[in-house]
């Protein structure tokens, strides 16, 4: 089934994902203020198991916030939450034990080598030493870092931190991994690594919620995408979905080195999409961007337009982004 | 919970800075303590207080009096006149000078003021503390129940002009009953025997104040160290990671109670094997006694830790307080100088302080020679475990209510 659009009676919208199979997430109405500034506005949303879902918005619209009470470190004031079949208010342990957490910060103990702190980390979940030490290798092995095992961690590149970081949260094999921002201002030798270990992560039945700036990896990785924006869930579907919600349509940007305001008009009116111009530029609109290029081209020519620049804008998550809310994800 | 307490000694162990600021500066630190308090070496190598003194009165009564003063373990007297007194403490080459002046015998005989003058420099306001401290129990021993029994009789002939002698002298003997024996000075001989003053130990009690108040002062800055872990944990995100797990607040907390505990009572336990060796102090003669007092003083400076760290919000915060209430709390609690020679408001407030009651017990073990069982003893372990009772519960309650909001 696909994601329901709900009108709350405060005005403004939410998306609830109604899901056929039982959710491995369920979120109803959640609602976190700090002092007079909500930070939740009531949100609610499904994540099935196995699905790797994308949680987008700028800077202050709730996302941390969301994370941080799935992962059980920030009490909702209401609202509800299970995680893999348990309640979070009644069962926060169970919970705990489900889910893994990839800060975006990396935290680690520095002065400690990268086995000592995947013990550690491992150990704090019970896992059994001797399973726990077959854990460590594979993983080790999976990021690339099986031979600097014994060096302590200060010694490591930010990359390098950063994948044992993700390694260590996932030593304990939880059923739902928590990313946040896991890829900032790392190498790209260490991001690709990531990206292997996510595929991977992902075909072995993971479910993945992951937060990022960076729109590529979201429209890579992402088999939907909530977008939250002051609090609420303001949009939300697959990247298609999204596409329709937001009614954004492709654009052809054509640039001219001379345009009068008479010849505008009249390539405007050969025109069967949307239009517009600004300064020197004429923004075309249409769903059949493709066969519309050349008739544009044709029109122009036929007024003796000057072109200097043809640009197509396609619709991806950033441009749906700025439709939606306004801002750009980094805002 | 012990999975904490493992990864922070291993942590604890991998930074050498705090290996050394726990194990080795402590050290020096007591070596300077221990000459500064003249505590090293054995008994007989004790330090004595020099003392000036001047008999203007040259009586049986002042000389049985030097030589029982003389015989004081913690004095050494230097006999002269009294120009050459004067002039060696106002040139500060003395630090004080006590002048018997003619008369007395007689005062002593008749029950007046005894003319007895201490002549000090004022610069030397510490020294004459400790020495006052000598003195005036010792003198009040030698000369003071003479001077009051001779009062009480004199008094009484003037109340009585009319008795007669075999009466009078029926009376006297009450009185001198009352206040020894009636034969002069025999009581005073018996409080100057040597082992009412001395016998205690023998070892030098400086040493016992240099080692003990060295080591809980040090102590304390060292598991404010340690406390403040917790704080490098909540900003370097490992706290937030480690609630993310399934691990309680209080486990975390229980957790790092338990390294402190450890690396507070390893530290103490070296301290005390390093007097041993070096000093020569016989932590042998009662290892159960200073095991308990171990425990009990790395249990309430461990708490000290912890609490602060429970409700300080950066680790530069910590250093400052730490430095503050350690300093406070060493100079009140008698780490810094023996609590005799502090005024008597501040004794009063030394009890406040951990440095107090582990001092004063380790005093109880290698001073006084208390057996464990002794309820002093057993005293003094009971308040620092209850010190200690005290600031780990308020760290828990501060820690738990804290806690959420690091997020």
């Amino acid at each position: 089934m696909l994601p329901s659009l709900s009108t709350p009676s405060e005005g403004g919208y939410f998306y609830t994902f109604a899901l056929q199979t039982p959710p491995m997430i369920k979120v109803e109405n959640l609602v976190k203020k700090y002092g007079e500034t909500t930070a939740l506005d009531g949100i609610s949303f499904e994540i099935k198991e196995g699905e790797f879902f994308g949680l987008l918005g700028p800077n202050g619209a709730g996302k941390t916030t969301t994370i941080s009470i799935l992962s059980t470190i920030v009490r909702p004031d209401s609202g509800t939450v299970s995680i893999a079949g348990f309640d979070l208010q009644k069962d926060p342990e169970q919970c705990k034990r489900n889910i893994g957490v990839v800060t975006q910060e990396i935290a680690l103990y520095n002065k400690l080598s990268a086995f000592d702190n995947l013990m550690f980390w491992g150990g704090i979940y019970d896992v059994p030493k001797t399973e726990l030490k077959t854990r460590i290798s594979e993983i080790l092995s999976l990021f690339g870092l099986a031979e600097r095992q014994n060096d302590k961690i200060e010694s490591y590149s930010g990359g390098m931190k950063r994948r044992i970081n993700i390694a260590s949260a996932m030593l304990h094999r939880p059923k739902v991994l928590f990313m946040d921002e896991p890829t900032v201002g790392i190498d790209p030798q260490s991001r690709n690594l990531i990206f292997e270990v996510l595929e991977k992560l992902h075909k072995e039945g993971m479910t993945i919620i992951y937060t990022t700036h960076y729109m590529e990896e979201a429209e890579r990785f992402c088999d939907r995408i909530g977008i939250i924006d002051k609090g609420k869930i303001i949009a939300g579907g697959t990247l298609a979905e999204l596409k329709k919600t937001g009614g954004i349509k492709e654009s052809i940007a054509v640039t001219f080195n001379e345009m009068s305001e008479e010849v505008a008009k009249k390539i405007g009116s050969f025109l069967e999409g949307e239009f517009k111009f600004t300064g020197n530029t004429l923004h075309y609109y249409s769903n059949q961007i493709k066969s519309d290029l050349g008739k544009l081209i044709v029109r122009c020519n036929d007024q003796g337009a000057d072109i200097s620049n043809i640009e197509i804008q396609k619709v991806n998550l950033e441009t749906i982004f700025l439709s939606l809310t306004g801002k750009q994800l980094r805002d | 919970m012990l999975r904490i307490a493992i990864k922070d000694l291993k942590l604890f162990v991998a930074e050498k800075r705090s290996m050394i600021l726990t194990f080795i500066v402590p050290i020096p630190l007591i070596t300077l303590f221990s000459l500064a308090f003249g505590g090293m070496g054995k008994g007989s190598d004790v330090r004595k207080l020099p003392l000036v003194v001047c008999d203007e009165d040259h009586s049986i009564s002042t000389k049985r009096l030097l030589q029982q003063l003389d015989s004081l373990p913690q004095l050494r007297l230097f006999h002269t006149s009294m120009d050459t007194a004067t002039d060696l403490v106002q040139k500060g080459k003395e630090d004080a000078a006590l002048v018997f002046h003619k008369g007395f015998a007689d005062s002593l005989e008749q029950g007046r003021n005894l003319p007895i003058e201490l002549r000090y420099d004022k610069a030397k306001e510490v020294q004459m503390g400790m020495l006052m401290a000598v003195l005036s129990g010792n003198l009040m021993h030698l000369v003071g129940t003479k001077s009051l029994e001779r009062k009480a009789i004199v008094r009484f002939d003037k109340q009585n002009p009319g008795m007669d002698s075999a009466m009078k002298n029926g009376v006297h003997q009450m009185i001198s009953s009352n206040f020894g024996g009636g034969t002069g000075t025999g009581k005073s001989e018996s409080i100057l025997t040597p082992t009412a003053l001395s016998a205690q130990a023998e070892v030098s009690p400086g040493l016992i104040q240099a080692v003990a108040g060295t080591a809980v002062m040090m102590l304390l800055f060292s598991v404010a160290g340690l406390g403040a872990s917790l704080l490098q944990e909540k900003e370097e995100g490992t706290l937030k990671k480690l609630l993310f797990s399934p691990l309680t607040p209080g486990n975390i907390l229980f957790g790092k109670m338990i390294s402190a505990n450890i690396v507070a009572m390893t530290q103490l336990l070296i301290m005390f094997l390093f007097s041993w060796l070096a000093f020569g102090l016989d932590i042998k003669q009662n290892i159960p006694g200073l095991i308990l007092m171990i425990i009990a003083t790395a249990f309430a400076c461990s708490g000290f830790g912890i609490m602060l760290a429970s409700f300080v919000k950066t680790r530069a915060q910590v250093q400052g307080l730490t430095t503050l209430i350690v300093l406070t709390m060493s100079a009140i609690g008698g780490s810094m100088m023996p609590t005799f020679i502090m005024p008597t408001w501040m004794q009063h407030m030394a009890v406040f302080s951990v440095n107090y009651w582990s001092i004063q017990g380790f005093y109880d073990i290698y001073w006084r020679l208390k057996p464990i069982s002794d309820p002093d003893f057993l005293m003094r372990v009971g308040m620092l475990f209850l010190i200690g009772l005290v600031l780990n519960t308020v760290a828990v309650f501060m820690f738990r209510r804290n806690i959420l909001k690091i997020a």
